[in-house]
């Protein structure tokens, strides 16, 4: 019996702009195991965002390919759908829609699915019960403190049950207890639910949560390494 | 929550811009509603002045493009008169002219002793007596303008009668016009012996068919002549197709006004929240349903300036209809088609203002969007 394929096999990823002016990513390869808890590090500009973008199908690479769960990511006719059955996000400015409460920000996903009216929000309930916060469900994104806004954007991220979820400097607008309660809670939802996490942070700390850390310089991967969670897993 | 959810949360937050579009839109489809109000009340109104007469057709000459008939000997009704089929027929003549210091009123000259005359309800005074009698009557509307009752004198042109008698008629325009004899119609305008319309009654026992062929026989015994029924005769005359084509004109103005408004609109909200859509673009949202959001945000904003619009343009066709100038000769007819027409004029509106700022949400990638702070 074959071994099933890597969540993530990147090979030879390259991202140029201005017409290869800037390269923000110059030949990256690396592949991510399901159920992974993996750190991209490095600091502001050597790629990190760009590569989570390529990963996340929000872009796509100039060259080299993309392959998750063994399906090459330039096969893939309907990237939106992909991303919606597939992939969560988590951004370093939460990015909630502001006119709409905690509740609504996390069924705005859920809209993709054929789930009705009330199991979109019975579903949205029992996320944001799962994140603390049940009592802030009818609370605007202005009228939530910024570890909660996070919070309800990891709630959101989770909408759809994706394989894996993607985390852009989660805690970059966070003070340090806010910072850890989310880094708890990607802990707690890696452990729990068994799923793929991929942070991108310049934050040594916050790298330190998962499992493995990619560190970046220059659009190139310095080392992969084992990070001080990984003997907890 | 569901996508109107979103769309109506969208449109409450940006409320100003959304009210000042709103009432951008209301005033467009105001101008639809009252205009084409007025224009099919004017046509109504041409209508019903043949229908109380109890005319089935009216003969005029077909080169006839001025406002009114040009006129034609009335020897041709006399032999319209003698055709099989035709039960009576009167000569008409009518003209705009200035009485006193008024606005210019419309005259008209009808064939004493004919069916013409049998339609009015007289609430003062009497019928003249002979085609070359000097007296006038006046609908109920053009007394109360002039201030005038039964025996009082009225300058018309540079000629002056006396008022014989005061009329109401279920024609509107009627009651605000001034009637008097063929004869002294034509002394007056200096046409001796002409008419402008010749109207006839039809043996309702000749059908369609019987009808179909009388027009026929008219149009062979007089080629430049054509036979009308009221409906055609309103259609076909130059005022009312001018009055129309302003109308549409007009309200074609307005709209695309309203138009410009939305696409104005609906491209600042794209171009502000390029990043929430580039947010919504990549938690899995596909570009059918940015666009779906934006047309429902343009088209919703339009349907309420739509409803609004509709009813300023109903109060406006209220307050037209009491003026003086309308008062008594134009009833406004904003039936439900023109309502419905408003409406879908509306709908459509936000459908042209919203499909390319929905185009350009739609076609943005993700991550362009996400830069967007």
């Amino acid at each position: 019996m074959t071994a099933p394929p890597p969540l993530i096999d990147a090979r030879n990823l390259t991202r140029t702009f201005d017409n290869g002016a800037v390269t923000a990513l110059g030949g990256v390869s690396f592949t991510v195991a399901e159920g992974d808890f993996v750190s991209i590090m490095g600091p502001s500009g050597c790629g990190k965002s760009s590569l989570l973008n390529l990963i996340g199908a929000l872009d796509t690479p100039t060259s080299g390919q993309i392959h998750f769960a063994g399906r090459d990511l330039r096969e893939v006719r309907d990237l939106a759908r992909f991303r919606s059955e597939t992939i969560g996000f988590v951004f370093q400015s939460f990015h909630l829609l502001p006119t709409l409460t905690a509740l609504e920000n996390v069924q705005v996903p859920m809209l993709e699915t054929s789930l009705d009216r009330a199991a979109r929000r019975a579903h949205a309930m029992a996320l944001l019960h799962a994140v603390g916060l049940d009592r802030r469900l009818h609370h605007l994104p202005t009228k939530l403190s910024g570890g909660e806004r996070q919070r309800v954007a990891i709630a959101r991220s989770l909408a759809n049950g994706p394989r894996l979820l993607l985390a852009d400097e989660p805690t970059g607008n966070l003070d340090t207890a806010s910072s850890q309660v989310v880094l708890d809670l990607l802990t707690r939802i890696h452990r729990e639910r068994g799923m793929t996490i991929i942070t991108v942070t310049h934050d040594a700390i916050v790298a330190s949560a998962a499992a493995r850390i990619i560190s970046m310089l220059d659009g190139q991967i310095l080392s992969d390494s084992a990070g001080s969670a990984a003997g907890g897993k | 929550m569901s996508l109107l959810t979103i769309v109506i949360k969208n449109l409450r937050h940006r409320r100003t811009r959304s009210l000042l579009t709103v009432v951008g839109i209301s005033v467009g489809i105001a101008a639809v509603v009252a205009l084409t109000g007025l224009a099919n009340g004017f046509q109504t109104s041409w209508e019903e002045t043949y229908r109380a007469r109890g005319v089935d057709l009216i003969v005029t000459r077909v080169t006839s493009r001025t406002a009114l008939p040009t006129p034609f000997p009335s020897t041709v009704v006399d032999t319209l008169r003698a055709l099989p089929g035709v039960t009576a027929a009167g000569g008409v003549m009518a003209d705009l002219m200035s009485i006193e210091d008024s606005p210019t009123m419309l005259v008209t000259g009808w064939e004493t002793n004919t069916f013409l005359w049998k339609h009015l309800r007289i609430d003062q005074g009497r019928l003249p007596d002979t085609e070359r009698e000097p007296v006038v009557m006046l609908g109920a509307i053009t007394a109360e303008a002039l201030k005038k009752k039964v025996g009082d004198p009225v300058q018309i042109d540079t000629e002056r009668f006396t008022v014989c008698g005061i009329f109401t008629s279920e024609a509107l325009s009627e009651n605000g016009a001034v009637v008097m004899s063929l004869g002294s119609m034509q002394a007056l305008t200096s046409r001796d012996g002409m008419v402008s319309f010749a109207n006839m009654k039809i043996d309702p026992a000749l059908g369609p068919d019987g009808v179909r062929r009388l027009r026929e026989t008219i149009a062979r015994m007089f080629p430049n002549f054509q036979s009308f029924d009221a409906s055609q005769v309103s259609q076909a005359n130059i005022a009312v197709q001018v009055s129309k084509a302003m109308s549409l004109g007009t309200s074609l103005i307005a709209v695309a006004v309203g138009a410009v408004g939305v696409m104005n609109t609906m491209l600042m909200s794209v171009f502000e929240r390029m990043h929430e859509i580039g947010v919504l673009l990549a938690i899995g949202w596909r570009r059918r349903r940015i666009m779906t959001m934006i047309l429902l945000e343009s088209m919703l904003l339009s349907l309420v300036g739509g409803f609004v619009g509709i009813a300023i343009g109903l109060a406006a066709l209220g307050v037209l209809e009491w003026t003086p100038v309308l008062h008594g000769r134009i009833a406004p007819d904003a039936s439900p088609l023109v309502i419905l027409m408003a409406l879908t004029v509306s709908v459509a509106l936000g459908m042209l203002g919203g499909l390319y700022p929905a185009w350009v949400g739609a076609r943005m990638s993700p991550s362009t969007g996400l830069r967007h702070e």
